[in-house]
């Protein structure tokens, strides 16, 4: 009954936009670019099936994601995402560096202070530094990247848009 | 002319895979997982259009980079190498504030040492001068050593008592 508008998808791709369209709910007609980016890097077909292997609670933020992945890698050709996961691995690095100086001076401070502690008192010390410090160990962190990563990295999606917008 | 091996993507096409096969030097036959994950995710059509478009020097840059997305989406269907990249903003920001949190205790003990520092000039200093005055030597207090050991004590007696005639001093 009535025509509602068909899809972004349907759209683009120039056919019906049936009532139980996999992609009318998370591509509306009004965001013409959202599924352009998509279709280009991942192609039609591969997000259709990607959505049906999801249960519906899911999608929206599968589509989110792969919208995020392909506006990326239309940015940097060669990098894409794993430009950002780059940068941001040498920032988590730095950040881990910095704190175990920090705490590694702060160890130094209380021993200043309390130069008479028995030896197993100073052990605990250092035991509670390391162990709210080991979120931060690089056994703990999984290395995503083993090949070369690049210095034309992607800071601007990360830094002017929200994730999920 | 063709490889004389085909590589993971034409295996997995099943075709021929010529001289100028563009995915052939990034997809080996020894790793078809590799190819299987980026042909599910991007596509064999898509993947070749994404390396054509780059000059040959990126080419194997971007084939790596393609092939970890496409690991990622495999490994997680929702969020693929978003997930990452959140973990990675969520983790920063835990250490950012950790960090911050460590250099307050440190500017707090620093200052405190300072004040204690300040404390102990100050205590170093009163002693020093009580010190000083609890020297001072008291030259008409018979208790005291005799300033002038040479002098007749006599004629320094009758000095006093002439300037001292009536209360009136010279």
């Amino acid at each position: 009954m009535g025509g509602s508008s068909p899809c972004a998808s349907c759209k683009l791709l120039r056919r019906r936009c049936a009532k139980d369209c996999i992609f009318a709910p998370y591509f509306p007609s009004d965001d013409p670019h959202k599924f352009a980016i998509v279709h280009k890097v991942f192609g039609a077909s591969n997000v259709s099936k990607m959505l049906q292997e999801l249960p519906v609670h899911q999608r929206a933020d599968a589509v989110s994601s792969l919208v995020y992945e392909a506006n990326a890698r239309v940015r940097d050709p060669v990098y894409g995402c794993v430009g950002a996961i780059s940068f941001l691995q040498n920032q988590v690095s730095q950040l881990e560096m910095q704190l175990a100086v920090a705490q590694a001076e702060i160890l130094c401070i209380q021993m200043q202070q309390e130069p008479n502690l028995p030896t197993h008192q100073i052990d605990q010390v250092d035991k509670s530094f390391l162990l709210s410090t080991n979120n931060f160990d690089n056994n703990n962190i999984p290395q995503y990247l083993s090949f070369a990563s690049s210095s034309n990295v992607i800071q601007d999606p990360l830094k002017r848009e929200s994730l999920w917008t | 002319m063709s490889h004389s091996t085909r590589c993971a993507a034409c295996k997995s096409l099943r075709k021929r895979c010529p001289e100028d096969c563009v995915l052939a030097p990034y997809f080996p036959p020894t790793d078809p997982q590799r190819y299987a994950c980026v042909h599910k995710i991007f596509g064999a059509s898509n993947t070749t259009n994404m390396l054509q478009q780059l000059p040959m020097h990126l080419r194997a840059e971007a084939a790596d980079c393609i092939s970890f997305e496409s690991r990622s989406r495999v490994e997680d269907p929702v969020y693929g190498s978003v997930g990452i990249i959140t973990q990675l903003q969520e983790q920063i920001i835990t250490a950012q504030s950790e960090l911050v949190k460590t250099k307050g205790e440190i500017a707090f003990h620093n200052a405190q040492q300072q004040l204690q520092q300040q404390q102990m000039q100050q205590l170093q200093m009163i002693h020093a001068i009580a010190q000083e005055v609890e020297d001072q030597p008291l030259w008409l207090s018979s208790s005291q050593q005799d300033p002038f050991p040479n002098v007749n004590q006599q004629l320094l007696e009758d000095y006093n008592y002439s300037n001292t005639f009536c209360g009136f001093e010279f």
